[in-house]
């Protein structure tokens, strides 16, 4: 069953002083989805979060929520919390106080905020921490505090402002399945910010991948990894090498001077295309019976597989493989069909 | 050798600064009239100087305006901070020039264009202009104090507070002064200070008729000085070095 749309971004365009940071975004989100928004810092999707916020407004376009019109809707009216960078916690208040900010100002029982208060700070691993300062905490616990801040309010829609950022790797990753659990044990609606495409790939329902502004893919986690609609998606979601190819026909590609079958269709004949293809997708085989040959330039070794740089024509190829060739030597290159993604080549402007 | 003229250097300037007060205090207590010869430990000064019902009145004047000017200077000077903060870069920069600027001029020169703004505006001078006056010079000082407090704020918590349901003025009175209170009380602290001990504004900015301590002092000294205002002006010492070594105390705790 299809969740009913929570928030519809329409047409949002973004201007400051003349300086389009976003153009027009289009872009809806369901109930209890997980949606990421994707993309380097200046893309845009920390604003497209602080429009559904309510701390900017859109120069054009309307935002809806439930079907209303919430464009100019002040933050404070909005069903919707944010859990911003950094926290913003409130040091003159102790941990409990933070927390039942939002709740006194719904004029609620002092026991009932009671009561809230420590069941967020069970679901947040942090019982008996009530009376401590905020300053007193780490930046992992004070996340927390931030996190069951927001949440406590029960809101319609979480917004969170790449809220693991200051985390180390190993915190950050413990931290991205709670919030992921927290997701699914409340059955709330996360809009999530990040720069991190694994961080993006292990949590979302859906990434939205952002640039410049604009959307340039939106789909789930596998679909956005395997069939990127271009070549900035595809470099931005994990690694892959791109080269200039031609589709001679359906089901066959020409590059580096070698025809490739292939499963994508569609594209014309005789059609400039761009070829992805993942490192860890290219089979290292004897010299006499790849498709591609080429020379080993460099190898380094990455824990789970080594990362070897082939030099074939005028290419080089990064592959990724648990068996390691030695630098310099001649290896052959084969590529099954369907590790071959074909995309329409990038429009050069806007990059 | 070194430490020793670094030491000798140190007391030099020490001996340079306080022995005049010393003296001064010392005087206070001598019994005698006369300057140059030592009569005897006394509070008889002190006893003359509480009864002199000119210096009661010219230190009411001195406190009421010290009190007014420093709480109308602390909640012009806390908002303004607020607004400069969220300024954009350009004109936040602007803002800090004109702040800053009094702090550097020289008191005469804020005296005399206080005074000839009073006289161009037909204001007549006298206990309304003084607090006037000394709101103007307090004001930078306690915007000065308040602004870093709010630079160190973390840029949402503002937003955070709209965010978790509150209005503009709610975030304002339950966030961000509470957030920013240390500040504000060093720079009502230093407000305080600075109208207490002064003089040149004060001056030019009141009528002969209502004068504080410092002014009273200044026109007692045409006419040959009693020791009664070795008194007042030990007193007056004593009660303005707290009052700084408090603010000092503070704005050090700030910078941890």
């Amino acid at each position: 069953m299809e969740e009913p749309r929570m928030i519809h971004l329409e047409n949002i365009s973004k201007e400051y002083d003349g300086v389009t940071v976003l153009d027009d975004i289009n872009l809806y989100i369901r109930k209890k989805e997980f949606v990421t928004l994707l993309g380097p810092s200046g893309c845009g999707k920390t604003t497209t979060l602080r429009i559904i916020g309510g701390f900017e407004y859109p120069s054009t376009g309307r935002v809806m929520f439930e079907g209303k019109d919430i464009t100019n809707l002040p933050p404070y009216k909005r069903r919707v919390n944010t859990v911003f960078q950094k926290y913003a916690l409130f040091p003159h208040l102790n941990v409990y106080d933070n927390i039942a900010f939002g709740l006194k100002l719904k004029k609620m029982s002092r026991a009932e905020i009671g009561k809230r208060v420590d069941k967020m700070l069970n679901l947040v691993n942090m019982a008996g921490y009530g009376k401590r300062s905020v300053d007193s905490l780490s930046g992992g616990q004070q996340q927390r505090i931030a996190i069951a801040r927001s949440l406590v309010n029960e809101p319609e829609v979480l917004l969170l402002d790449e809220p693991l950022g200051a985390l180390d790797l190993k915190l950050r990753k413990e931290m991205q399945l709670e919030l992921k659990s927290m997701q699914q044990q409340l059955g709330i609606t996360f809009l999530y910010v990040t720069h991190d495409q694994e961080e993006a790939l292990t949590m979302s329902d859906t990434i939205v991948v952002m640039n410049a502004g604009h959307i340039l893919q939106i789909g789930t986690p596998k679909k956005i990894y395997d069939e990127p609609e271009n070549a900035f998606v595809a470099n931005f979601i994990g690694e892959s090498n791109i080269i200039r190819g031609i589709m001679i026909r359906d089901e066959l590609v020409n590059f580096s001077g070698v025809d490739f079958p292939c499963v994508d269709a569609g594209f014309g004949e005789n059609a400039p295309v761009d070829v992805v293809v993942r490192p860890e997708d290219i089979v290292i085989v004897g010299e006499d019976i790849g498709q591609l040959t080429g020379t080993v330039k460099s190898v380094l070794f990455k824990g789970v597989h080594y990362e070897m740089m082939i030099e074939s024509g005028d290419f080089t190829w990064k592959v990724h493989s648990t068996s390691m060739q030695p630098a310099g030597s001649r290896v052959g290159l084969s590529i099954v069909p369907f590790n071959i993604h074909i995309m329409h080549p990038m429009k050069e402007a806007g990059k | 050798m070194k430490q020793f003229f670094k030491k000798c250097y140190l007391a030099i300037i020490l001996i340079f600064l306080y022995v005049p007060i010393i003296v001064l205090i010392a005087q206070s207590f001598n019994a005698g009239k006369s300057r140059a010869k030592w009569e005897g430990l006394s509070l008889h000064w002190y006893s003359e100087l509480f009864s002199n019902v000119s210096i009661m009145n010219a230190l009411w004047v001195t406190v009421s305006v010290a009190v007014i000017a420093t709480i109308v200077a602390t909640i012009l000077g806390t908002l303004a901070a607020i607004g400069i903060y969220s300024m954009k870069r350009r004109p936040q920069a602007f803002m800090m020039t004109v702040t800053n600027l009094p702090n550097t001029m020289p008191d005469i020169v804020t005296g005399v264009s206080l005074m000839l703004l009073y006289i161009f505006a037909k204001v007549e001078r006298g206990y309304f202009t003084m607090v006037l006056a000394h709101i103007t010079f307090d004001v930078p000082y306690v915007v000065l104090s308040v602004l870093p407090k709010l630079k160190q704020m973390n840029k949402h918590t503002y937003e955070a507070a709209l965010d978790l349901g509150a209005t503009p003025a709610y975030a304002l009175s339950h966030v961000i002064i509470p957030e920013c209170k240390q500040g504000i009380v060093t720079g009502a602290l230093l407000a305080f200070t600075l109208s207490l001990d002064d003089f040149t504004i004060s001056y030019f900015t009141t009528s002969p008729l209502v004068q504080n301590l410092s002014t009273l002092i200044y026109s007692a000294t045409k006419l040959g000085i009693s020791p009664v205002y070795y008194a007042l002006s030990s007193l007056m010492f004593v009660v303005l070095l707290v009052l700084l070594l408090i603010v000092n105390h503070r704005t050090a705790d700030n910078k941890d």
